[in-house]
């Protein structure tokens, strides 16, 4: 691997270290019903254009400490094609912290196009 | 490695080998959940499966994000650091069990724990008896798969109460037992073989008996406390003497009344210490049990 490539690398893990706990809670908000996890890792794949950066199991843990903190419940459903299967589904604090999320996301995202086009500084 | 759910999963289990047991099963569980789901997609495609593995993550990656999450849940769990710190004072120590949650929380447990244990115990017991009765006949399958997944499912139940009360960590998922895929037939042997079927049916029993014993302990020393206090007060109420042996009555002098008290409130901090204190080995006893030792349990 070249450096670039690993400055690159490392730059993606902590843009995505910010950003993954946003992304989960937005598509357990626009999904009608509970998702499991290959469900949603496989949503996140699908809406990524080009290689995808994210490791789909640091998907997980990020959703188990969402649920520990109140933002998601889950519920344990058997499958036939493995372990039971743990759904997840957004609650209404995940609901109004994801409100939240969004406004300050906008605002950071509108900052650093900003400085990136020049406008700043 | 071995490029198989197994594989992935072995070599996941090293990378977590010193981690807590508990954080072990649920990352293994995660990871099961996820390839068998792509292994069922491939439909036996080994290059699909192997783009799965890949967009999954090396072991060491997936490993290292469990501990990460880990170290900020134990941060949140423990909560903000008390602003006082304990005191070098014995005595201050002693009395500060009072603002312990973790002493409170063992006592509600310890009272809690005759409640399960009946439950437990009747649900074991039946189960086993149930299926050991009926199995010459075909139902005897059906009965003891119920009787497999209701232990399964109490001993995640129990893990709940347990790390909620007594503050050890324990899964939360259910335990992947290794082979546990394939025939039913092959699941049932798995579930079977898997020691710690075994070891969670005995905690199930052993928490009758146990139930009772702690629940004695406790409902004991309050009422003993709470008598002393209340004593001084209901004698100056009461017409006769409160203390009797046969025919003789006993009157506490005057002077005794506050000691009676403090004796009386003393005991209810020794309560709450001794409470803190079994609490504490009931939680070890609980996750040896129904977890597992070491991180490395469960690597066959």
């Amino acid at each position: 691997m070249s450096e670039f490539e690993a400055l690159l690398r490392k730059f993606q893990k902590e843009l995505n270290a910010g950003t993954v706990s946003l992304v989960l809670l937005a598509i357990l908000d626009r999904s009608e019903e509970p998702l499991y996890g290959y469900q949603i890792a496989k949503r996140i794949e699908g809406g990524w254009q080009g290689e995808v950066t994210i490791k789909q199991g640091t998907l997980y843990p990020v959703l188990r400490t969402m649920e520990e903190n109140g933002l998601l419940t889950s519920s344990v459903e058997p499958s036939v094609s493995g372990p039971p299967r743990k759904y997840y589904q957004i609650t209404d604090q995940g609901r109004s912290v994801l409100g939240e999320w969004k406004t300050h996301w906008t605002r950071t995202r509108d900052f650093v196009d900003a400085t990136l086009e020049g406008n700043v500084g | 490695m071995d490029r198989t759910v197994e594989g992935y999963l072995a070599e996941l289990r090293k990378h977590l080998a010193g981690a807590d047991p508990a954080l072990v099963q649920d990352a293994i569980y995660d990871a099961d959940e996820y390839l068998r789901s792509a292994l069922n997609e491939a439909q036996g495609d080994p290059e699909a499966f192997d783009a799965a593995l890949e967009a999954y993550g090396t072991p060491e990656e997936v490993a290292a994000a469990y501990r990460d999450a880990e170290h900020t849940v134990a941060k949140a769990l423990r909560g903000p650091k008390p602003a006082i710190r304990p005191s070098d004072n014995p005595l201050a120590r002693f009395f500060g069990v009072i603002a312990d949650p973790q002493a409170w929380g063992a006592l509600f447990y310890l009272l809690l724990a005759l409640v399960t244990g009946v439950m437990y115990f009747t649900i074991v017991v039946t189960g086993v008896s149930l299926t050991l009765g009926t199995l010459v006949l075909i139902v005897g399958i059906p009965m003891a798969l119920l009787t497999l997944a209701v232990v399964r499912a109490i001993s995640l139940a129990e893990g709940r109460i347990v790390e909620g009360l007594l503050g050890v960590r324990m899964p939360r998922r259910p335990r992947t037992v290794e082979g546990a895929q394939g025939s039913i037939w092959e699941r049932i042997k798995s579930w079977l073989t898997d020691a710690r079927t075994w070891t969670t049916m005995l905690y199930m029993v052993l928490q009758l008996p146990l139930g009772i014993t702690y629940f004695t302990i406790i409902v004991t020393s309050l009422a003993v406390s709470a008598s002393v206090i209340a004593l001084p007060f209901a004698q100056m109420l009461a017409d006769g003497p409160l203390i009797r042996a046969g025919v003789y009555g006993y009157y506490v002098e005057a002077w005794a009344y506050p000691l009676l008290v403090a004796a009386g409130v003393i005991g209810f901090f020794i309560t709450l210490w001794v409470a803190k204190g079994i609490g504490f080995l009931h939680g070890q006893y609980a996750k040896v049990m129904l977890v597992g030792r070491t991180g490395a349990e469960g690597v066959e």
